[in-house]
């Protein structure tokens, strides 16, 4: 018997990753690299550094592998919030702004495009992605700059420079409606 | 030092998506989570925005990492993948997926020979927590894994894989092993039999132990003796 690598769930690639297996490893390296490279560069703007977190994010899985619990996500998901995680602690790090808001449009624009890809693949997003691309652009930007890039209200109403209490009322506001977007989806019920 | 104030639920709410995202700092957060130990209902709110957040990462766009990436990466998971038999140890997980998505199909779980083509999305969201643990014998040479499934309805898995020649002691030759649970209270549970091939076999059943307390596994002959162990607590 057996069942190419690249063809077993996700979980198992996990538990073969916290195993040491060697070609499970491997499997599990290849079919998440892109997700987590894309959430490093994305969010850190530099590849260098992103490679970096990215390499940090899969060693990570790799000593907590154990303690992933799918009750409470995907191992996407899993995985993608590590190397989100791991990007913010870099850019926080950092004395410039996160993002400069000329060039969130172009990412709002990536982030609710839907490509062929998602309409066969696991876009288990879709309602999420469409309630962003409906937000009102002040709301998604607040949302991207605080969900995405990691920025306090305060950071958000400097770079707008909106009241700090406009900058709440819209990373709230934004969010609720995503919220109700996912849970109409039927995923945020266990 | 003053004492914080208590925050309400419409002022929690104003902040709750600031807290899901990790955002919200200083005075204001130790308020809210302060707020949190005290209120479900908020608790579940900022739950849901915390896993809006975690789908809109999802959102974004992938990018191809620079050439000799997953090399890099391996290089530097290498001093953990020297699995003694790795093609063996990716058969037993081929297998343990077959299991699972049999029992996720409802099927007992006991055609393991059955063909599976591709992972089935409902195992990816089946609500599963898969623990394992290595057996070894008392020489501490590795025998296999063990492997339980916390979900509905929960299942171990067991790949033996016990060397003749390796010293345990006993006569490995198409033997009859006995699958036995240790839990926290020190209780032994026996599960189950199955048979050994010049020292290989593999085998499944529905775990009769709530997973949370099972601390151990053991492997015996027929006559009791202890050919292999597994511990859930030791360290990884």
């Amino acid at each position: 018997m057996g069942i190419p690598a690249d063809r077993l769930p996700d979980e198992t690639l996990l538990a073969g990753l916290g195993a040491g297996d060697a070609d499970l490893s491997l499997a599990f390296v290849r079919r998440f690299q892109r997700v987590v490279f894309g959430v490093a560069l994305t969010v850190i703007g530099d590849p260098t550094t992103a490679e970096d977190v990215a390499q940090q994010a899969f060693e990570r899985a790799w000593r907590h592998a154990q303690v992933y619990d799918s009750r409470r996500g995907s191992v996407r998901a899993w995985l993608t919030t590590i190397a989100h995680n791991l990007a913010i602690d870099v850019i926080r790090a950092r004395t410039s702004a996160p993002v400069d808001p000329k060039d969130l449009p172009a990412l709002l624009t990536a982030m609710t495009d839907t490509p062929e890809r998602f309409a066969v693949a696991h876009d288990n997003a879709a309602g999420v992605r469409r309630a962003l691309a409906a937000l009102p652009a002040g709301q998604a930007r607040a949302v991207a700059m605080a969900g995405i890039y990691g920025m306090t209200a305060r950071q958000v109403a400097e770079a707008e420079g909106v009241p700090l209490g406009t900058a709440k009322t819209r990373i709230r506001d934004g969010m609720e409606k995503l919220r109700s977007a996912y849970l109409r989806e039927g995923v945020g019920d266990e | 030092m003053s004492e914080l104030t208590e925050m309400s639920c419409e002022e929690f709410a104003a902040v709750a998506a600031e807290l899901a995202l990790g955002v919200l700092t200083g005075r204001e957060r130790a308020r809210a989570i302060g707020h949190l130990d005290r209120c479900d209902t908020c608790r579940e709110h900022v739950r849901q925005l915390s896993l809006t957040g975690e789908e809109m990462l999802g959102l974004l766009p992938s990018g191809e990492p620079p050439t000799g990436f997953e090399t890099r990466v391996m290089g530097q998971l290498g001093h953990t993948t020297a699995a003694r038999r790795p093609k063996r140890t990716r058969r037993m997980l081929a297998t343990a997926a077959v299991t699972l998505a049999a029992v996720a199909c409802g099927l007992g779980g006991w055609g393991l020979r059955g063909a599976i083509s591709a992972p089935s999305p409902g195992i990816s969201t089946a609500q599963t927590t898969l623990r394992s643990a290595a057996l070894l014998t008392s020489a501490h040479e590795p025998a296999g894994k063990i492997f339980l499934y916390k979900g509905d309805p929960r299942w171990l898995y067991m790949d033996v894989d016990l060397d003749p020649d390796a010293g345990v002691g006993v006569d490995m030759g198409n033997g009859t092993v006995i699958c036995q649970l240790e839990t926290s209270d020190g209780h032994i549970v026996t599960v189950g039999s199955f048979h050994l091939d010049g020292g290989y076999g593999s085998w499944g059943s529905p775990d009769p132990i709530e997973t949370a307390s099972v601390t151990g596994a053991r492997l015996t002959s027929l006559n009791g003796t202890v050919l292999a162990t597994a511990s859930f607590t030791a360290a990884k």
